[in-house]
């Protein structure tokens, strides 16, 4: 109700903006963002139930996240009809079929910037860095504590609005007295289309916790490896990372034994074949923040080989937000294959065993 | 065919971490030395003056240990790895920082090293978490014989052991960019003396020829030597090691908590440091920094050395003096009766400007090559000092072209010295003519202005 009313109270004004939201904490915000943080640009689609964030590198990789309309205290659209003939009110579109939305390209760097301008999400990384570096100054160390409005992100407030098409994205944010006004420039959005994932006909399904396959990659990461190898399969080793080109050596991770650490898993291959696709190891690394912040991961292939991860993200406050990635692999040539194939013969041997104990239950 | 293998618990992975680490601050790579009694990591740094072995007990150190050999490696199986991907799969995870993250701990770690005709040479690491998540890395190696450092267990008579958290909490006291550690004992005083300083010198002015100290200072700890378990060392014996290497060592030994126990011989001469717990045995070969007069000390009866002690730093000072006005008569000899000074390699100082800081003076008539000659020189040259420089490490910068060996009898490298030697007389041949049309330098020493006839003698 308050919020129509305000509502009203804008639309009374000549020119209602075309989406106008308030949030308390730009943390989660940030955070989410964050997670997506690896082009210059980001494509922004502003709908009534939220605001989703879409990256793209080289057509391999996208990345989505969601603003989602709880996150802000208010959250006000004032959406043109697809057709792109300016609506009279707001509440007209609901009968449309599809969505209105407006859609544009911001810089996703600058966005970023501009959502930490007060160090919201900073504050943590500035007080590892100040425990580490026990000689500097007390008098620069800015060392916020655990109840200052950085550590909390409540940095005051924050509102965002987008005026009209091709206007700047105005963000403004308010932190006791001070009023920091950020316009950041609008691009004519390029509309790439999503990577096709086939999620009727998917290869395999495998929920486990985001955290683990972080554990997975930091464990291959050192040796900087060029391409990362997944292969799921039926049968033991289930789910397998392989890094391979990296100067120091090989090195796989699996997701073999223990009894909770697959939470779903299918594997749809026909004729007893796993799924296994090799991906750039630095683009898959690209998700490591979002395996940071999210809870669970759920890892799907399709039968082109491409890998989405959806990562589940408990934002503060009990709702959640999902990122979405998705990854296109190398094509696969029969001689790499043959030596895929190989080497994992080989290491695959002497771990089979024990316990392989694993919740094939599925959906 | 499977040489070796074995199986580390999360603490042993935790130990051979803190080992790796440790040499990794000497060198980048460690030859593994797999034996049926026990594993040997050693290095040798860079420039072969340090040399760092560890040895772990195959019944103590591993959970399980297995040397198999092969016809090829009956006795023992080496090989050479890199330190910094041993570093990444040897190391602690999750839970042993975090406890909210004890099952992404390591429950077991299998080393294996699969060598023989027709396969691959790797080691491959497989690593098992409390989790189930299994992490295998396999590592490339060179298959390579190591180089092991020679000590003389009977030369060293030197000999003193402290627990090193008590010489931990002592490196605090150092300061930074220090780079010598002199370690010398005060029988009378009932103290070993820890004194480091260093002798980085940094180019001042625009011609560069004037060096001053980078850190003209000297912290010197005196350690009761009640502290220490065991002291035997010779009076008043000097001995000088690098600090970085010691740091290295010491980080490493308070984490073993174990008594750190050294000897050694004389100065230009290693000395070998030892520490051990739990199946471990540390052990450390520094080539301690030569002095000059270490023949003449070895020489002297612990009785006479007490009574002249050549406390190295105070003496420096006339030291310098007189081997820099000796040099100025005939270089070659300087080198070989330059007294009590610090010397560090030339590799790591500038090129010596002894030459540009004053026009060489013609030889004397008299070349004096003999030592005793010398002296009288010296006494001559007395009233010289008083034009010195209040600073002395101009001095100290043209003397330090001495290699550590310079006056060691068993000197691999006296080729190499004499070559210095040699070198300033060529110089000294080639370079008066253009100094000389160059003019005067503002500040001359009386010994070179007399031949100009400027004062009489």
């Amino acid at each position: 109700m308050a919020t129509q009313r305000t509502q009203r109270q804008n639309s009374s004004a000549p020119v209602p903006p075309i989406f106008r939201a308030v949030a308390s904490s730009t943390r989660p915000l940030y955070q989410l963002l964050k997670s997506i943080n690896f082009t210059h640009k980001v494509h922004v689609e502003i709908t009534e139930n939220g605001i989703r964030f879409a990256t793209d590198h080289a057509r391999v990789m996208q990345g989505v996240a969601h603003w989602n309309k709880n996150l802000f205290t208010t959250y006000l659209t004032n959406l043109p009809e697809p057709e792109h003939r300016p609506s009279s009110s707001a509440s007209d579109s609901e009968s449309d079929p599809e969505p209105p939305s407006t859609t544009f390209q911001i810089s996703l760097p600058a966005l970023l910037e501009t959502l930490q301008i007060f160090g919201a999400a900073d504050a943590a990384s500035r007080q590892a860095k100040s425990d580490v570096d026990p000689y500097r100054s007390n008098l620069r160390n800015y060392r916020s504590d655990a109840f200052s409005n950085q550590a909390l992100g409540m940095a005051g407030t924050c509102s965002l609005s987008y005026a009209a098409e091709g206007d700047p994205l105005s963000i403004v944010l308010e932190e006791s007295g001070v009023n920091t006004t950020c316009n950041l420039t609008t691009y004519v959005p390029e509309i790439p289309e999503d990577i096709p994932f086939d999620i009727e006909n998917l290869s395999f399904k495998i929920i486990t916790q985001a955290r683990w396959l972080l554990d997975a990659l930091a464990e291959l990461a050192p040796a900087s490896p060029e391409k990362l190898t997944i292969t799921a399969s039926k049968k033991e080793p289930y789910l397998r990372l392989t890094s391979s080109g990296g100067p120091l050596g090989s090195s796989s991770v699996d997701f073999a034994k223990g009894r909770d650490l697959l939470e779903t898993f299918v594997v749809n291959t026909r004729g007893g074949k796993v799924w296994s696709n090799t991906f750039k190891f630095d683009i898959l690394k690209s998700a490591s923040e979002a395996m940071k912040i999210a809870s669970k991961v759920s890892l799907r292939g399709d039968s082109q080989g491409v890998l989405s991860m959806q990562f589940m993200v408990e934002i503060e406050g009990g709702s959640l937000s999902f990122l979405d990635f998705r990854f296109v692999p190398y094509a696969i040539s029969e001689a790499e294959e043959g030596s895929d194939d190989g080497s994992e013969a080989e290491e695959g041997e002497g771990e089979v065993g024990q316990d392989g104990e694993m919740d094939l239950d599925g959906e | 065919m499977v040489v070796l293998n074995f199986t580390l618990s999360e603490d042993g992975v935790a130990v051979l971490h803190d080992a790796l680490a440790c040499m990794f601050k000497f060198s980048d790579d460690v030859c593994l030395e797999a034996r049926k009694d026990k594993l040997t990591l050693t290095t040798l740094n860079i420039s072969k003056s340090a040399y760092v072995c560890f040895s772990f007990a195959a019944n103590r150190f591993f959970s399980k240990y297995n040397f198999e050999g092969s016809p090829q490696y009956r006795e023992r199986f080496s090989c050479q790895l890199y330190i910094k991907s041993l570093l990444t799969i040897f190391r602690a995870r999750g839970g042993a920082s975090d406890v909210s993250r004890e099952n992404a701990a390591i429950e077991r770690c299998d080393v294996a090293i699969d060598d023989g005709v027709g396969k691959k040479s790797r080691l491959v690491a497989r690593i098992s978490f409390r989790n189930g998540i299994t992490a295998s890395h396999s590592l490339p190696y060179e298959v390579k014989a190591p180089t092991h450092a020679k000590f003389n267990q009977d030369e060293a008579g030197n000999c003193w052991a402290i627990s090193s958290k008590t010489l931990r909490q002592l490196m605090d006291h150092f300061g930074p960019s220090i780079e010598l550690l002199d370690i010398n004992t005060d029988e009378e005083n009932h103290v070993v003396n820890f004194t480091c300083f260093t002798e980085k010198v940094q180019k001042r002015g625009a011609t560069n020829s004037e060096a001053v100290l980078k850190k003209p200072l000297h912290t010197n700890i005196a350690v009761e030597m009640d502290e220490f378990d065991d002291v035997s060392v010779e009076d008043k014996m000097h001995i000088i090691i690098s600090v970085k290497d010691f740091r290295a060592i010491l980080q490493h030994a308070q984490i073993t908590s174990g008594d750190l126990a050294t000897s050694y011989s004389n100065p230009g001469r290693p000395m070998k440091l030892t520490y051990g717990a739990d199946g471990v045995l540390c052990e450390f070969i520094l080539m301690t920094v030569g002095e000059k007069d270490a023949t003449y000390q070895r020489h002297k009866t612990p009785k006479a050395n007490s009574a002249k002690a050549p406390t190295s730093r105070p003496e420096l000072d006339s030291a310098s003096h007189r081997a820099s006005s000796a040099q100025q008569v005939q270089p070659a000899p300087s080198v070989e009766k330059q007294p009590t000074q610090h010397k560090i390699p030339t590799a790591s100082r500038p090129p010596p400007p002894a030459f540009d800081m004053r026009p060489p003076p013609p030889p004397p008539p008299t070349a004096p090559r003999s030592p005793g000659l010398f002296i009288s020189q010296d006494g001559g040259d007395d009233d010289d000092h008083q034009w010195d420089p209040v600073n002395p490490d101009e001095e100290e910068e043209e003397n330090a072209r001495i290699e550590w060996h310079s006056n060691s009898e068993s000197d691999p490298f006296a080729p190499r010295i004499s070559s210095f030697a040699r070198k300033p007389t060529q110089q000294s041949d080639a370079t008066p003519p253009e100094r000389l049309v160059s003019g005067l330098e503002p500040t001359q020493r009386l010994s070179d202005v007399r031949r100009f006839g400027l004062f009489s003698e």
